[in-house]
């Protein structure tokens, strides 16, 4: 679809220069579309951001200093003298930070600036949730009611159950209550309005009837200066979790016809009531059924949401180009007749998270960053930059658009199992098994999807003979390496490994980096054009010093193609091709079915640095003088642990830094060796 | 390729026939005989030691050289069937070889605890002396993982005097600038004790390795002291007190890992000028040697067979080739590595051994190693051989072999008889290295030949004294004698008295070859300049 813009030319005369005051992939998102008209881009950046890749995408960058929000992207001021200074004309906020602050939108306006975004005004009434839902029930949504409180001993009594005691400021379900009947109201209330306080610094609650079992789905409206609103079809977001969204698609799945018209019109009708202008989206909460009666309003969101990509991709509109031409003035370039909505899309968002640990976040450094093909990736990251605890963990959207919703899902799906992001823990294995789960696929999502599809959230990747093929690859890849030229093996001419009286093959354990306790154990003999492959730990050796039996599977092997960096490994005659790369002394090994991250165990242990590691060992040989910590005792750098006498001198054993003390290893009197460890300590964060 | 060494080889064999498939059946059946015997090995001292060992947390020995060398790098196991047909156990208690070792190569020995407990016999000092040689000549880093509970006793009288060689040919690599380390896994008893106390470093596994010229009940009975096994020759006592330890090991892993550190500070390096030429494979498969020579060592096959499945892209430059035709002498490389070879397409007549002596010398004078190819029932005799002056041309061939500087390697393809054995560097003209395929021969003569000429004596003698010859008995003789002879002639009798350093398959010549080279080149490689008298 292609716009004209009208008034001809207002957006490029009004806007030459644009501020993206974010971080991160919707900066490249922004910059993207902006350089597409013609317009250029003035980035900021955070120290940890110096080179990340936003800003490498903005024609300009200023920087913000420090490396927290506070510090750097939330400093509205030094945001609005970048853009002055850098000649910018309008200021796009993005989403997060400061994107639904009405102060903010009202300095950039008073700093001669055009704001890319609904007006403070709309802001701050659809950003209080008892006014936008009084707005909306206004407006003619279709909604449940709204049940306000007045006072604690003034309880509404034509409360339906079950119900849903909610905080009226903030979010991410803190203050908020299932109340299954009327006795339990008052108490849920009073909890509620206290946890609010604590967490907002206003008690105010309210009460709506809950929705069991419900979805979420959400309508992308945006309106221009010149009264018109249109929607753009809805989303469901239903897949969360911490009260996050990891799945998104367009159109919902799960919503009957009438009941998708009522929201949209509805979400139209609450624009037009406030005039609203710019991209906003309405959030509806519906029943697992998607019938029209059973809905409620939820929020209005003044953004351009994360996951917009889904409605550009079903829609055909650039959301960003509409944002820009309506802040620039310009009249909504499509009416409501003219958008239709084609195939479908779904979008997950690829999170450094722990999904086993309780989506706990993944820190550090992603070594690796690369995701299939024959989809959308919206993304700042790449190989090299860190995920720092100080920002969204976020690593990429990945939007996969197809004829049918069962067909975007399996394309999303292949492009995840392909893809290849290392250093950090992600979630792209849960995301797979969603993608291919039968429930999902089914449609059957309500908003506690994850809570019952535990199996999803326990997926460590690739399994069975995937997995396989993924080890051996890193396997004979390491094998290659121990025999190529160059390598410290002055025998490499020789067949791998060879031995003229065999009695064992090469025994290696490795560990994947999403199960670093498990111990894949393997055993190999490289033949002429292959290997014979035990995997599986060697015979443990029982009382009477024979052998257990030795259940280890064996495979047999043929290496069909080695070149640098891949491997066609055929495993009991499948053959798969694996790319290899070594990655921080391990190997990286990535197929279609997926990727994992591999560390040979090492063959020894070094009892020396052992030792040192967890505590202090004695210097000299002696004994005991005093020992003046006990087990269970917190210790800082410099506290005195024990004292040694030894060469007729005494000895002060002293900590390193913060640790507990797990064990004292000798009392007062006893004889100590060189290196004996006297104190055992474990290390205390922070 | 203008600059690689010879013409490539043609092969006239053809591996569809049934003289190809008949050799390769009758080998693949040798092979099998020496297989089964490489398979005794591990559990030779008996399951049930085998099981004690490892029921006291001990690894094998074998077990233990896995874990020590480099991953992925290949092991050469050297005279891994010593002892066989004797009365001591195959490999008599002892696993040797060369290792890679933080890309070193090095010669590995380790005692079997498992096999009669470690305790040396005659032949096992025999074999250990053989790789303090390999570890001599060729310059190897030495690494003894011990454990032994010393001498067996019963059979002090064949081994005292071997035994205190062993510490002497020790002391002595040592002297000669090559890193000698040992590691004590377990007792190291009496004269056993001087094989930690004999090398430059050692590491003693903690609460297992202790080393004492006497044990508590021989202190005992000496000196009536009564004393513990820790306090009179322990790890740790040694470690701390005595200094014979250098490294206190925490268990056996543990003295690997120091073992593997002492390496890496070494620095080795190389003296030898190493592979310089192309090392592609053959274009005749090396496998197929496995066919080339008859089980039958008394069929000739043409030695330029194994040559095109040997060297590197079948080529050879050949020397001569118009003289002489039954030593066929000439240039090619395996593994990069350059060699002169000699091999015999049938008995020697003065013109090979004069042709092989001048050989000798423009090998030494290029400092490139030699590699003799046995397949040799001797010199030629008979009046006209003798008039020809066979004797004289033998004299110089064997002047050159005996004085011969360079680096020589002996592969048996076949049979190697008499004075041939000798001209051709056998065993008595220390080779560095002597491989043996399956179906080789060795003897003073072919058996038949043997027992002929001693019937012959026989009716000689019994004519002189006038009496009748019994002719039953006389074949009775004759065949027992022929049957003696034809058994000690064997490749497992030969193996087992140590003349070889090991029986192959002779698929794997090359590898094996490439690997001696290598080591060969852990040392210079220089020819001799001077020779003993050439008789003219």
């Amino acid at each position: 679809m292609s716009f004209v813009s009208t008034p001809t030319g207002t957006l490029s005369a009004r806007i030459g220069r644009l501020m993206i005051a974010n971080r991160g992939e919707i900066v490249v998102r922004i910059a993207s579309t902006a350089h597409r008209l013609g317009i250029s881009t003035v980035g900021v950046y955070s120290e940890p951001d110096r080179n990340s890749m936003h800003v490498d995408t903005v024609d300009v960058a200023v920087a913000l200093g420090g490396a927290t929000p506070a510090e750097s992207y939330l400093r509205a001021d030094a945001v609005i003298d970048a853009a002055l200074a850098q000649g910018c004309q309008a200021v796009h906020p993005g989403y997060g930070f400061l994107a639904e602050n009405a102060e903010f939108a009202e300095q950039v306006a008073a700093a001669g600036l055009i704001w890319v975004g609904p007006s403070p005004a709309d802001i701050r009434l659809l950003g209080d949730k008892i006014a936008a839902k009084k707005a909306a029930i206004e407006a003619g949504v279709p909604t449940a009611p709204l049940f306000e409180i007045e006072a604690a001993d003034d309880l509404p009594d034509d409360v339906p159950f079950p119900a849903l005691v909610k905080a009226a400021a903030g979010g991410g379900g803190r203050g908020m209550r299932v109340v299954r009947s009327s006795d339990e109201l008052a108490d849920a209330v009073a909890a509620g309005s206290r946890e609010a306080e604590a967490a907002f610094g206003d008690g105010t609650v309210f009460v709506e009837p809950y929705i069991e079992r419900a979805r979420h789905v959400e309508v992308q409206v945006i309106g221009d200066a010149h009264g018109h609103v249109i929607h753009l079809g809805e989303r469901e977001c239903s897949i969360q979790r911490r009260n996050q969204k990891i799945v998104e698609e367009s159109p919902s799945p799960g919503i009957l016809p009438e009941t998708r018209a009522a929201l949209c019109e509805g979400a139209v009708k609450l624009a037009a009531s406030t005039g609203y202008q710019n991209a906003g989206t309405v959030e509806f909460l519906v029943g697992e059924a998607g019938t029209v009666d059973e809905i409620n309003f939820l929020e209005v969101n003044t953004r351009l949401q994360v996951e917009h990509p889904v409605t550009e991709a079903v829609t055909g509109v650039d959301l960003v180009e509409l944002q820009l031409r309506v802040a620039a003035g310009e009249a909504l370039p499509v009416v409501q007749d003219d958008v239709s909505s084609s195939g479908h899309a779904i979008e997950v968002r690829v999170v450094a998270e722990d999904p086993a640990a309780g989506w706990l976040p993944s820190t550090g450094e992603v070594t690796a960053f690369d995701i299939g093909e024959g989809v959308r990736v919206d993304t700042g990251f790449r190989a090299g930059a860190v995920v720092s605890p100080d920002y969204d963990s976020m690593l990429a959207k990945v939007i996969a658009h197809a004829p049918t919703r069962t067909e975007a899902a399996a394309r999303l799906r292949r492009a995840l199992l392909g893809s290849d992001v290392a250093g950090v823990t992600t979630n792209v294995p849960a995301l797979t098994a969603i993608l291919g789960e039968p429930d999902y696929l089914a449609a059957r999502t309500p908003t506690a999807y994850l809570d019952e599809h535990p199996d999803v959230v326990a997926v460590l990747g690739p399994s069975g003979g995937d997995l396989d093929a993924l080890l051996l690859a890193a396997v004979f890849a390491a094998e290659a390496s121990s025999r190529s030229v160059g390598s410290a093996n002055p025998l490499a001419f020789v067949p791998s490994g060879w031995r003229n009286v065999r009695t064992q093959g090469q025994r290696q354990a490795w560990t994947r980096a999403a199960e670093p306790e498990v111990e894949h154990h393997v055993e190999y003999t490289i033949s002429a054009d292959g290997a014979v492959v035990l995997l599986g730990p060697p015979p443990a050796i029982t009382d009477d010093g024979s052998f257990a039996d030795d259940d280890r599977r064996r495979v047999e092997v043929r290496l069909l193609r080695r070149a640098v960096g891949e491997i066609a490994i055929e495993v009991d005659g499948v053959r798969r091709t694996v790319s290899t790369a070594v990655v921080d002394g391990g190997y990286r090994t990535r197929s279609t079915a997926g990727s994992a991250m591999w560390t040979l165990a090492p063959r020894f242990v070094d009892h020396d640095a052992e030792a040192a590691g967890s505590g202090p060992v004695c210097p000299l040989p002696g004994s005991v003088l005093s020992v003046h910590v006990e087990v269970g005792q917190e210790v800082t750098d410099g506290d005195v642990l024990m004292v040694v006498e030894a060469m007729k001198m005494e000895h002060r054993i002293t900590a390193t830094g913060t640790a507990t003390v797990s064990a004292v290893h000798f009392a007062a009197g006893d004889r100590v060796d060189q290196g004996d460890l006297l104190v055992s300590l474990e290390s205390v964060d922070g | 390729m203008s600059s690689t060494i010879g013409t490539q080889l043609r092969s006239r064999i053809d591996t569809r026939s049934d003289e190809y498939r008949a050799n390769l059946a009758e080998m693949q059946a040798l092979w099998d005989e020496v297989a089964a015997q490489h398979d005794q090995i591990p559990t030779i001292g008996g399951q049930r030691y085998v099981d004690r060992h490892r029921r006291r947390g001990k690894m094998l020995v074998r077990e233990r050289i896995e874990a020590l060398v480099d991953p992925d790098t290949p092991f050469l196991e050297l005279n891994a069937l010593a002892g066989w047909g004797t009365q001591d156990p195959i490999g008599v208690g002892v696993c040797q070889g060369i290792g890679v070792i933080e890309g070193v190569e090095c010669a590995i020995t380790g005692t079997d605890m498992s096999v009669k407990g470690g305790s040396s016999n005659p032949t096992t000092w025999k074999k250990q002396q053989r790789i303090y040689e390999i570890a001599r000549a060729n310059r190897l880093p030495m690494i003894n993982l011990n454990e032994s509970a010393g001498a067996d006793l019963p059979r002090q009288a064949d081994l005292f005097i071997g035994g205190g060689e062993s510490f002497r040919r020790l002391t002595q690599l040592s002297k000669a600038g090559i890193p000698t380390v040992t590691i004590a896994f377990g007792p190291n008893t009496a004269g056993g004790a001087y094989v930690p106390g004999m090398s430059d470093y050692t590491i003693f596994v903690k609460e297992r390795g202790t080393a004492y010229l006497g044990g508590p009940p021989l202190v005992k009975m000496a000196i009536d002291e009564i004393v513990d096994e820790e306090t009179l020759g322990g790890a740790e006592m040694h470690s701390r007190t005595s200094g014979l330890s250098d490294y206190l090991a925490q268990d056996e892993m543990d003295g690997l890992r120091i073992c593997r550190q002492i390496i890496r500070h070494l620095r080795w390096s190389k003296l030898g000028p190493g592979r310089t030429e192309p090392d592609d494979p053959p274009i005749h498969d090396p496998q197929e040697l496995l066919g080339v020579a008859p089980a039958d060592v008394r069929i000739p096959f043409d030695i330029r067979e194994v040559y095109a499945r040997m060297l590197d892209g079948s080529r050879f430059e050949e020397f001569k080739p118009l003289y002489g035709s039954t030593l066929v002498c000439g240039w090619g490389s395996i593994h990069g590595f350059p060699v002169g070879v000699l091999g015999n397409n049938g008995i020697l007549f003065s013109e090979e051994a004069a042709k092989g002596a001048q050989f000798i010398q423009l090998c030494n004078r290029r400092d490139t190693p030699l590699l003799f190819c046995h397949n040799i029932t001797g010199f030629m005799v008979g009046s006209k051989a003798e008039q020809g002056g066979i004797i004289r041309n033998g004299a110089k061939m064997i002047n050159a072999v005996s004085n011969s500087e360079v680096p020589h390697l002996n592969l048996m393809v076949g049979a190697s008889y008499g004075a041939g054995n000798y001209g051709m560097a056998g065993r008595s003209y220390d080779p560095r290295f002597i491989f043996t395929w399956p179906n080789h021969k060795v003897a003073v003569m072919g058996p038949k030949q043997l027992a002929g000429v001693m019937e012959i004596i026989a009716r000689n003698s019994a004519a002189g004294r006038g009496v009748e010859v019994d002719e039953d008995a006389l074949l009775a003789q004759t065949s027992a004698l022929e049957a003696q002879i034809e058994e000690e002639s064997t490749a497992l009798y030969s193996t087992g008295r140590l003349w070889d350093d090991g029986i192959i398959h002779p698929g794997d010549t090359r590898a094996v070859l490439g690997m001696a080279l290598s080591a060969i080149h852990s040392n210079v490689v220089t020819g001799a300049e001077s020779y003993g008298v050439w008789r003219h």
